[in-house]
């Protein structure tokens, strides 16, 4: 006979409750681990989405990509001698509209490379966060430093950097408007990350996003905010199936004593346990995603599938070591006693 | 021969630095198919002899033979096993599982012991001792809506369902009026004699020893000797 069930079935409000705090506690997690992911993909898609490889910039550069300046017959060497390496440069700037609004953007430019789009003189490509504030194909955009104007040809989505929308454009127009010839970076796509140049500093990606003074301090906090939500919701799980167990101890010293085997009290309590939070997570896992589809535009919240399933078997992991731990009780409660303390 | 028989049984408890002795050697044996009754004064062990003989707490020395084998050596599992299969339990308090129906109260006593009957047959067998201690009509409903002597009856339906060799039961009428408590004795001196059940009661109610075979008188940790009462019913 399936008792744990029957016990859910009679005590439905007492497991509602005990679902409830699951479904809330993980939801709350979900939604912040969506904002700190759509945070960071605000900050840094741009390089986020690469694929791994190595970032180059001057030994001297104080490992700050602005000051990098890579002499120009490196990067011709490294260019023509690893597969697929590209040079860029980002600058943050502005770009004013037809109607003379001003948007913050970062311009970048690189060398031909798949991993760029890459423009014609005079030419302008975008996030795609600026069609949404109703820029369009064939507009005409300036710049104060830049002497002609620049033509919408087409919008590319989810590249970000620094919170504000990309803006590639041609290498010529780059150096006219921020008066400099050598590129900021070298990227080498690639698994293997031993490669030295003499003169350059390497960085992994990782590496490379953590020199970027806004990511590293936001991505950690955020990051604090979701472990500790983790621990926290950890523990009241832990303390949750505790005081359910606690309640149920002059139950389980009968059951004892009249027989029933200590591991089949176990598997009823996990099969509790996991009946609950798999539903509670299944619901927050449902309203997470749904959230994530209609989270306004503005909003970074970006939630994948997989962080959620991801996050879910922590839970669930979590979830099992608490009922196990409050369950060592379980193991220690004598039939006798449960017997003298009276009615149950 | 005897089915049961306890032998030098001793039990000390540790209170801090205080030993205990609470069994002082207890010698006995339960005849097979008869009601034994243990009385005596509070505190003179009975619960505890009760406990040790039904496997339920280890003495401290001595043997408890059932069925030819000492129980006192036996690991827990094995103790469990007989608890399960070969014992059936009343105590002061029905003990009911709060969550279980009448019904489902006495098919989870046939799922510990291990019942080989089918599905329907552990039904049918429900329905049979359910009917045997009057409360048929009750089958579906919860403890909760239970008074106590009917709580008291699913308990002892409980502790027989499975056709145990030995009751133990432990003033199983306590906590009830003095009909209430007539009709529950008399309805365990029915079942235990249709069946053939072993019982060994404890009570300290004068009343309830008309019901019983066999009586043993326990003073402060010992068999009372010479006043082994038979009692003709
Ligand atoms: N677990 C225990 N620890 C310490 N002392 C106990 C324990 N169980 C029983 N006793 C003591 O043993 C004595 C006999 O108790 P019990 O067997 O319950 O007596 P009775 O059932 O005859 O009233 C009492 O003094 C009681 O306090
Ligand atoms: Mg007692």
């Amino acid at each position: 006979m399936n008792i744990a069930w029957k016990e859910i079935k009679k005590n439905k409000v007492r497991f509602l409750i005990l679902g409830s705090i699951v479904f809330l506690v993980s939801l709350l997690t979900f939604i912040i681990s969506g904002l700190a992911n759509g945070l960071s993909q605000d900050n840094a898609a741009l390089i986020k989405d690469l694929p791994s490889g190595q970032f180059f910039m001057n030994e001297d550069a104080d490992e700050t990509y602005n000051l990098s300046r890579i002499d120009s017959s490196i990067q011709d060497k490294i260019l023509n001698n690893q597969k697929d390496a590209v040079a860029l440069s980002i600058q943050m700037g502005f770009l004013n509209d037809e109607t003379g609004k001003q948007r913050s953007v970062a311009f970048v430019t690189s060398t031909d490379s798949k991993l760029f789009n890459h423009v014609k003189d005079g030419e302008i490509v975008l996030d795609r966060s600026l069609e949404d504030e109703g820029i369009k194909i064939g507009d005409t955009l300036t710049n104060n430093q830049y002497s002609g104007n620049f033509v919408v040809k087409g919008f590319v989505d989810q590249k970000k950097y620094s919170h504000a929308p990309v803006a590639y454009i041609s290498m010529e127009d780059y150096r006219e408007i921020y008066r400099v010839e050598e590129m900021q970076l070298v990227f080498v796509p690639g698994e293997d990350s031993s490669l030295e140049i003499a003169g350059l500093q390497s960085f992994t990606k990782i590496d490379f996003l953590n020199t970027i003074p806004s990511y590293s301090a936001e991505q950690m906090s955020l990051n604090m905010i979701v472990w500790f939500l983790v621990i926290i919701s950890g523990m009241l799980f832990a303390i949750f199936f505790y005081m359910m167990n606690v309640q149920k101890m002059g139950l389980y010293g009968i059951l004892k004593a009249i027989g029933v085997k200590t591991s089949t009290l176990f598997k009823m309590m996990w099969t509790q346990m996991v009946f609950i939070t798999v539903i509670a997570l299944a619901l927050s896992v449902t309203f997470s995603q749904v959230f994530n589809m209609i989270a306004p535009k503005g909003m970074p919240f970006s939630l994948t599938p997989e962080t959620t399933i991801q996050l879910s078997v922590v839970f669930l992991i979590i979830g099992f070591i608490g009922a196990t731990l409050s369950g060592v009780q379980i193991r220690k409660v004598e039939p006798l006693q449960a017997i003298q303390q009276g009615e149950v | 021969m005897a089915l049961f028989t306890i032998d030098e049984v001793r039990k000390t408890f540790t209170n801090g630095e205080v030993k205990e002795e609470i069994l002082k050697g207890i010698n006995l044996s339960l005849r097979e198919g008869e009601i034994t009754a243990l009385v005596g004064a509070s505190g003179s062990g009975k619960s505890t002899l009760l406990t040790i003989a039904a496997g339920l707490q280890p003495a401290s020395d001595g043997q408890v033979i059932f069925e030819g084998e000492n129980m006192a050596a036996m690991g827990s599992e094995q103790v469990r096993k007989i608890r399960a299969s070969k014992f059936g339990f009343v105590f002061q308090f029905a003990h009911l599982v709060p969550f279980l129906t009448v019904e489902e109260q006495l098919m989870l006593m046939l799922d510990v012991s291990e019942s080989k009957l089918k599905k329907h047959e552990q039904k049918k067998e429900v329905d049979k001792i359910l009917r045997l201690v009057g409360m048929g009509h009750r089958k579906n409903a919860y403890p909760s809506s239970l008074s106590g002597g009917e709580k008291q009856r699913v308990a002892i339906a409980r502790a027989i369902i499975h056709k145990p060799k030995v009751l133990f039961a432990d003033e199983p009428t306590a906590s009830l009026d003095s009909k209430r408590s007539k009709d529950v004795m008399s309805l365990i001196r029915d079942l235990t004699k249709t069946l053939n059940i072993t019982t060994l009661m404890v009570t300290h109610d004068e009343e309830m020893l008309g019901f019983a075979d066999h009586i043993i008188k326990m003073s402060d940790g010992q068999v009372l000797q010479g006043v082994g009462i038979i009692v003709e019913n």
